[in-house]
């Protein structure tokens, strides 16, 4: 019941859809998203410098531009809701991830810096959610569900939508969990929030629940829609990111119902998320307790159910935190095993067919 | 009766471009901060939102919006503008977000206003200074953002990004982005008022988006094509894959006074606001 | 006399895609000092063969020589011949929104000379000449979606001229001119081909044909040269241009006598009509 109360960042069309302002973020957690991001952000630059030596510039600079565009379009859901779209993942099915990361993190950047759209010392965990994340994950699910199919298949339809819907709606879940951490990590004496002040429990869902059911459904719909639009219209620009390498990798009849079931698994996560955040609600108590040394009234008051798993915490580690890092860390390696599984894979076919 | 989506768009897209033309239009006025070197303002604003972004203290970023407020004050943006610019329009879910901070629900804690007793529905004097931390914070973070944007024309700023050792080569990619950005706005406005002036009458959402995927569509297409016209027009003139760029600037004594000033203001800050 | 020759294409043949057919066999002879105009009715292979002698397609069959060197992809992986050729043949293109790439004027001048490695100083100055040139003072701080049309011919023209290039190689330069600007642009061509230019023009104007061009090559709708001439020889050959669609045939009654004549319009003067 609070959560359909609570007025949230990504449910309102004001513009600004997942750009996180400065403000939210405690200043060292900030620079540490800074730490991920960039590296990632020179690696995705690198590869694309190489595949495209001098034509990345023009390029980019385009599809930035594209992305930047997109962004400010309403789209319309049902009985007068509309949203906007990211784009990211439809750029990462057209030029490919790489050319998608660093084309988002350049037009997020204008926004950032021109227009006041998104914090400024934020822009590390902008570009890490919206620029690397979301890009890599659509591709890698538009290319597992959308596996060999000719370009004009409908199936890539159906791929385009799960790419964006799942993209967007991890990174919403990743979002929450950034804005669930701060009161943990940041907080005054007097237990007093000094950042994003929402609890995990709260900011989780908080985030997640409204992406699911309208942010990403729009990120999906867009992506499906130009999808169809470029298949009908322009078929040539879906052949692009095609280089004879990844489409090898992700076709092999006998390997598609593993892709499309680990697909599954990736679109699945954010749900699993949500279910667990639930659970989190449940007991969180007794862990704010830990945390901010003494136990709210209300939810003292309201406290009906006890944790199923008794001291959780490790070394001072709060529980919540300690569940929370445990769910993100398991969906990242769970990213990561299918990816090698996928490599390896990939590489006994090539050397099958050689 | 509501807009219809497509005039919703339209002036947006017009909103952003008015934006633009009026904040190019302040960037030239002769101010006090309009006068400095670029990359002075713009190290000294990433100092000053570390030092709003650090502190521990609420007097010490409300001093800091108050200062951001003077030195707007003595750049000639309109304070009125500038003020509404970025607590209405800007973070306009960000006043909406604290909200619920203020209640025990979300922030357990002292009550200082009780609307409930059973079960216990309180604002509580820990909800009311996060909400106080959370806005102030954001608004003094954008209002420098928004201050920097407002006093240093574009396209200076853009090659003030140097200092920060931002490649060369995102320079380039940066600045085309910007210009090719208003291309891609007039193609979607053409495209919707073609469309607006031959329908009669309110589109269905399906048919709404439809009209709007396909305008996306186009646009992309429209972005591919004119990146390899680009890259020819380029190449044609020389490029082979070194972007070089130039700046025109040069620092005056004033520019080093001012960026010693504004940094000794952020280390005195972060030592007030250390909590 | 032997001229010096600039420009050979024997038997040129280039698609796109593999598909679509751009030039189908064409040859001709460029000699230094050359004025030389290209006409042909739209998408008849004008702007692809600019293209090949600019170096930024190559034939799929015959071969275009520049200089007396044959081009190809290869040969242009040669930084040193690369960088010769680039500094003295420039394209203006046809679209000046793929020309101008730049976020300012100034930058987009700025860009050839940056590209061949000049020095600030020299960068700078030839800046200052071609923007002195083209009388574009008040618009070196401008961005290029905030220009008029002429205005980014002019631009156009000055981040060629900046390169200071032996050959100019023009692609419908009147395309969206006003009938001032149009005479403007002749009177640019001809102070520049006095100081030893070669110009090749490519245009389906014939207005300013006679003006800018001692040559005429004409292309028809097969993608080949239908004819090639002195300038006046071309214009009076009122069945040939009627053949390669750059004028048409143009019914009306004088009294109850049906009357065809040829016919062509000028962009933004009134019809000539010529019986």
């Amino acid at each position: 019941m609070l959560l359909s109360l609570l007025p949230l960042p990504t449910t309102m069309s004001v513009g600004a859809n997942m750009h996180i302002p400065d403000g939210y973020f405690g200043p060292l957690f900030s620079i540490a998203l800074w730490i991920i991001a960039l590296p990632w952000l020179g690696l995705a630059t690198r590869q694309l410098s190489r595949q495209l030596n001098q034509r990345m510039v023009p390029l980019v600079a385009l599809f930035a531009a594209f992305s930047f565009v997109i962004m400010m379009f309403n789209v319309p859901l049902i009985g007068g809701t509309t949203g906007h779209a990211i784009g990211a993942s439809i750029a990462a099915i057209v030029i490919g991830p790489a050319g998608a990361a660093v084309a988002v993190a350049i037009a997020l950047l204008i926004q950032a810096l021109f227009f006041g759209d998104g914090g400024i010392l934020a822009y590390g965990a902008n570009i890490l959610l919206m620029a690397l994340i979301m890009p890599y994950t659509a591709a890698f699910i538009y290319r597992a569900l959308g596996g060999n199919t000719l370009i004009s298949d409908r199936r890539r339809l159906v791929a385009s939508f799960a790419a964006g819907w799942a993209s967007l709606s991890l990174i919403a879940g990743l979002a929450g969990i950034m804005f669930g951490l701060q009161p943990i990590l940041f907080h005054a004496a007097d237990g007093t929030p000094l950042y994003a002040p929402f609890p995990l429990q709260v900011a989780v869902p908080a985030m997640l629940i409204p992406h699911m059911l309208v942010a990403s459904v729009i990120e999906g719909l867009v992506t499906a829609g130009i999808l169809a639009y470029l298949q009908r219209g322009n078929p040539e620009l879906l052949e692009v990111s095609l280089k004879p390498g990844v489409a090898s990798r992700l076709e092999s009849a006998r390997l598609r119902p593993l892709w499309i079931g680990l697909a599954a698994l990736v679109v699945l996560s954010p749900v699993g998320l949500l279910a667990a955040g639930t659970a989190w609600g449940e007991w969180a108590a007794e862990e704010i307790a830990d945390v901010v040394g003494y136990t709210p009234q209300g939810l003292a008051a309201t406290q009906t159910w006890s944790a199923p798993l008794p001291d959780y915490a490790v070394h001072g580690l709060n529980a919540n935190l300690g569940y929370i890092v445990s769910a993100g860390l398991g969906i990242g390696l769970t990213l990561v095993v299918i990816w090698v599984i996928a490599s390896l894979l990939a590489r006994r076919s090539a050397a099958q067919k050689s | 009766m509501a807009r219809s989506l497509v005039e919703r768009t339209l002036a947006s897209v017009t909103h952003t471009l008015e934006q633009t033309l009026f904040a190019e239009d302040i960037a030239r006025q002769p101010g006090v901060l309009q006068s400095l070197d670029p990359r002075v303002k713009l190290v000294s604003v990433l100092a000053l939102l570390l030092a709003v972004s650090f502190a521990r203290n609420l007097w010490v970023i409300a001093g800091l919006y108050l200062l951001v407020l003077s030195l707007a004050w003595v750049s000639r943006v309109p304070l009125g503008f500038f003020v509404r610019h970025v607590w209405v329009a800007l973070p306009f879910f960000t006043g909406l977000v604290a909200l619920p901070v203020l209640f025990n629900v979300v922030t357990p804690g002292a009550p200082v206003l009780t609307l409930w007793s059973n079960p216990l529905i309180a604002i509580t004097a820990q909800g009311l200074r996060a909400a106080a931390f959370l806005i102030l914070r954001v608004g003094t973070s954008v209002s420098l953002a928004i201050l920097l944007v407002l006093v240093t024309p574009w396209n200076t700023l853009l090659r003030a990004l140097s200092v920060l050792r931002v490649p060369s080569v995102f320079l380039l990619i940066l600045g085309m982005t910007y210009r090719y950005i208003y291309l891609l706005l007039k193609t979607a406005s053409d495209m919707f008022e073609a469309r607006q002036s031959r329908v009669v009458g309110r589109l269905q959402p399906a048919a709404q988006r439809h009209l709007v995927t396909n305008t996306m569509g186009v646009l992309m297409s429209k972005s591919y094509g004119l990146s390899q016209d680009v890259y020819l027009a380029m190449l044609s003139r020389g490029y082979r894959g070194r972007p070089r760029t130039l700046d025109r600037f040069t620092m005056q004594p004033r520019d080093w006074l001012w960026g010693a000033a504004a940094l000794s203001v952020a280390v005195v800050a972060l030592w007030l606001g250390r909590g | 006399m032997q001229v010096e020759p600039v420009f050979e294409v024997e038997d040129a043949h280039f698609s796109y895609d593999r598909r679509q057919t751009a030039l189908a066999g064409v040859s001709l002879q460029v000699g230094r000092g050359d004025k030389i105009a290209i006409l042909g009715s739209n998408g008849s292979g004008k702007s692809t063969l600019l293209k090949l002698l600019d170096g930024l397609y190559f034939p799929q069959r015959g071969v275009v020589r520049a200089f007396g060197q044959p081009l190809s992809e290869d040969r242009f992986n040669d930084e040193t011949f690369a960088f010769d050729f680039r500094r003295r043949v420039a394209l203006v293109f046809q679209d000046a929104d793929v020309q101008l790439f730049s976020p300012t004027v100034w930058d987009e001048i700025a860009f050839a000379p940056l590209q061949l490695d000049l020095s600030e100083a020299e960068v700078k100055a030839r800046v200052a000449e071609a923007v002195q040139t083209l009388r574009i003072e008040h618009l070196v701080d401008r961005a290029p979606h905030r220009l008029s049309g002429g205005e980014k011919r002019r631009v156009a023209l000055a981040s060629v001229l900046a390169l200071r290039p032996e050959v100019w190689l023009l692609d419908e330069p009147t395309t969206g001119l006003d009938p001032r600007s149009q005479s403007w642009l002749v009177d640019f061509i001809l102070e520049q081909a006095e100081q030893g230019g070669t110009f090749i023009t490519s245009t389906h104007d014939l207005d300013i044909v006679s003006e800018i061009a001692d040559r005429v090559y004409v292309f028809d709708e097969t993608h080949r040269l239908a004819a090639e001439g002195p300038t006046e020889q071309i214009l009076a050959d009122r069945e040939l241009l009627l053949r390669c669609n750059l004028i048409h045939a143009h019914r009306h009654h004088h009294g109850d006598v049906m009357h065809a004549h040829p016919h062509w319009h000028r962009p933004h003067a009134e019809h000539v009509h010529e019986a």
